[in-house]
């Protein structure tokens, strides 16, 4: 099988280029750590405290891009079975078997490409198959794990007084634990400057999605927003994150200016939610863009934070801005409804004609619950919804010709909605 | 005179339809898709023009549909048969807004406008549980025709309580039922009442709004029909073309070129020209 990364058209020149380039060069310190075992942690993406690690130059490992990476390179079938044969079961989360198919494989490790993690900070957020993912690979690397328990939001978008709190204090702990690891006393000073460079990239994502508002969009806020969120979710707090989405909003403008799309023609305006099929990401894409469909917003993008509705990591209150960040600016640790709000306004204020879900077969925590989410949008808002289903990271649950009747199917029907309404106003106009 | 034709390469069969210029249909062909999809489409055109005498030049556009539409050599431009038989309802029976469709691997639920435009549907999942090859599983087991066995199923008094309809389960669940000598009528009523369930599911997540039209291969079973029926408590609209529907379908988006080639102005519903990729 080819490598999909290889195959994949290079689409929006210097924002492509430039992302690859900076998470080339951590994933070359990855590789570095791995050989000279300097100090780095496991960590998870959703709402993460990657600030507190930077502090104290303890390099980030996210277990979850390692498996997304092989997912999207075709290779994470292999591991996936690895991990069956030691007693995963079929339905488990296909992120976390991939990951311990390739711990098991040797990918993890002096020989590999990923460093045995110093510590493990689980930082559970709305998925609670985080804590068995990373108590296995505490027990695997036999390593200090640092349980951070983030109260899930009941209601609403405020976080409680007594929850942030209750967070901060874990992140004292956190502090603790990273000065022993590294022999270094924290510098509150350090984290500061660390924030402000996560709330100026925080600006530019921002700035980078509002920009989707106009039509043409100039990226696809589902499939090219993958080359921002490693940047954001995994570079944030580092001056080169930063520079990298001023750089992005800047060729973004030049786009808008230019009244130039993402694709040639931009004929139908999405909304996502889900992460996408990561084995056939290449595949997936092009059925959108057969039909000219160009993603406005996800919330996919927004599984590290919810940055788009104004919400910055604040050098003013650092840990206190890092715990509200983990209870409620980010997509997962919210209520069904809450997400409904977001997908409601990605609607409203991207302009978009209809809503796309992609179920994640293995991810029973946030696929629950996307029926309803799909008949709310289409009783209640008149919104048309489609819903497909596959894997973000098992190949075999991927069945290009249904999927491809489904999302043929449903964009006739938006086409021949529009060319009704058309017909419809020509003829009142007599 | 110009004409149109439809063509659904479905898994197990082809059908396919010849409309003129006046949507009446001149001609329809219903071949084994076989191995051969490229050639099943083929055939089907062939028998359309050998039936009905219209020479080859005369058919304006040929539109494709079904899972082989992207085989079918003569295809103008492929539709999915989800609108197909949205489009196809409408024009039999106008008053449609829920059709449901049952063919060999899979079944739809679509809720339809007035104008025949897909509003929402709804589709069995990856599995062909509970769609015709559960039937068909059902009738090898029993030794019978699958197209007897819904006139069996009427006869059922004592339905068996199936708890599956998977195509794999299928053998090993009846044979149990045969052991403990049920009849065979209550044995096959048990099977299309499980299927009517899991259908009225689909169905529901659409939203039940009548009028309810029948299409696909299955609704020529009277068993199914009545089965249907009874679960969701209102009379079907079945058409003796229902197992053309799709094809039906398919022939209306032709002809809409058809018509829209000769200047005419083209009705509301009509194909567009976006949709023509050929
Ligand atoms: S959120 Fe879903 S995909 Fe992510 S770790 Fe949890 S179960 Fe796996």
């Amino acid at each position: 099988m080819s490598t999909a990364v290889a195959d994949v058209k290079d689409y929006r020149g210097r924002v492509h280029n430039l992302s690859s380039r900076i998470m080339t060069d951590w994933m070359t310190q990855l590789k570095q750590a791995a050989a000279s075992g300097s100090p780095s942690a496991y960590l998870m993406i959703s709402g993460n405290c990657v600030e507190i690690l930077r502090c104290f130059d303890i390099l980030p490992v996210f277990p979850e891009i390692n498996a997304l990476q092989l997912a999207i390179r075709k290779k994470s079938l292999p591991y996936i079975i690895k991990a069956e044969e030691i007693g995963y079961a079929s339905d488990n989360c296909a992120y976390v078997k991939a990951d311990i198919g390739f711990t098991l494989s040797g990918g993890v490790g002096k020989d590999g490409n990923i460093p045995v993690p110093s510590m493990i900070v689980c930082n559970f957020v709305g998925c609670n198959v985080y804590i068995k993912w990373f108590e296995h690979c505490a027990a695997m690397f036999n390593c200090p794990l640092v349980m951070i328990d983030v109260p899930f939001v009941r209601e609403g978008d405020r976080p409680c007084p007594g929850d942030v709190a209750y967070v901060m204090s874990q992140l004292y702990d956190l502090i603790h634990q990273c000065e022993e690891l590294t022999g270094r006393k924290f510098d509150i000073d350090k984290l500061r400057e660390i924030m402000r460079h996560s709330a100026r990239a925080e600006e530019g994502w921002t700035r980078c999605k509002d920009l989707c508002k106009r039509r043409p969009a100039p990226f696809d806020a589902y499939f090219d927003s993958i080359n921002m969120m490693g940047p954001i979710n995994a570079l944030r707090g580092t001056r080169e994150a930063a520079d990298f989405f001023d750089a992005a909003v800047l060729e973004y403008e030049e786009m808008v200016q230019r009244g130039e799309g993402v694709l040639p023609e931009e004929k139908f305006r999405i909304v996502t939610e889900g992460p996408p099929p990561y084995p056939y990401y290449r595949n997936f894409r092009s059925l959108f863009e057969t039909w000219g469909a160009v993603a406005v917003q996800s919330t996919y993008s927004t599984v590290g934070g919810t940055w788009e509705f104004g919400f910055r990591h604040d050098p003013d209150r650092p840990l206190e801005s890092i715990a509200e960040q983990m209870l409620v600016h980010n997509l997962c640790n919210r209520t069904l409804t809450e997400r409904y709000a977001q997908i409601r306004r990605y609607v409203e204020e991207w302009d978009a004609d209809a809503l796309v879900i992609h179920s994640i077969k293995s991810c029973r925590l946030f696929s629950a619950g996307q029926g309803d989410m799909r008949e709310y949008f289409t009783k209640e808002l008149g919104v048309l919804t489609l819903m497909v289903e596959s894997d973000l990271e098992d190949p075999r649950y991927y069945a290009e010709a249904q999927m491809k009747n489904r999302i043929d199917a449903f964009f006739e029907a938006l086409q021949y909605k529009r060319i009704r309404g058309a017909a419809h106003a020509a003829a009142a106009k007599g | 005179m110009e004409y149109a034709a439809g063509i659904d390469v479905g898994s197990t069969q082809t059908k396919a339809v010849l409309l003129d210029a006046s949507r009446a249909i001149v001609a329809r062909a219903l071949i084994n898709t076989g191995a051969n999809v490229k050639r099943a489409g083929q055939t089907a055109l062939d028998t359309l023009l050998s039936q009905s005498g219209v020479a080859k030049e005369a058919v304006g556009f040929v539109v494709g549909t079904g899972y082989g539409r992207y085989k079918i050599e003569a295809g103008n431009a492929q539709v999915t048969e989800i609108s197909c038989h949205a489009r196809g309802a409408q024009l039999l029976f106008p008053g449609t807004r829920t059709v449901i469709d049952m063919g060999g691997q899979d079944t739809k639920a679509i809720k339809v406008g007035p104008e025949g435009d897909v509003l929402d549907f709804c589709m069995n999942d990856k599995c062909a549980a509970g769609t015709g090859r559960f039937l068909a599983g059902a009738a090898e087991v029993l030794g019978l025709s699958l197209d007897d066995i819904g006139e069996i199923s009427l006869r059922g008094t004592q339905p068996i309580r199936l708890t599956s309809v998977c195509t794999v389960f299928v053998e090993s669940d009846i044979l149990g039922y045969v052991a403990q000598k049920r009849k065979m009528e209550d044995i096959l009523a048990g099977v299309h009442q499980a299927i009517a369930s899991r259908t009225i599911g689909l169905v529901r997540r659409v939203g039940m709004e009548a009028e309810f039209t029948f299409t696909g291969g299955v609704a020529r079973n009277m068993g199914m029909v009545r089965a249907l029926e009874a679960k969701l408590d209102v009379t079907l609209n079945v058409s003796p073309d229902a197992h053309f529907m799709g094809a039906l379908g398919a022939a209306l988006f032709a002809l809409d070129h058809v018509l829209a080639g000769r200047s005419v102005v083209p009705a509301a519903a009509d194909v567009p020209a976006e949709w023509v990729t050929g």
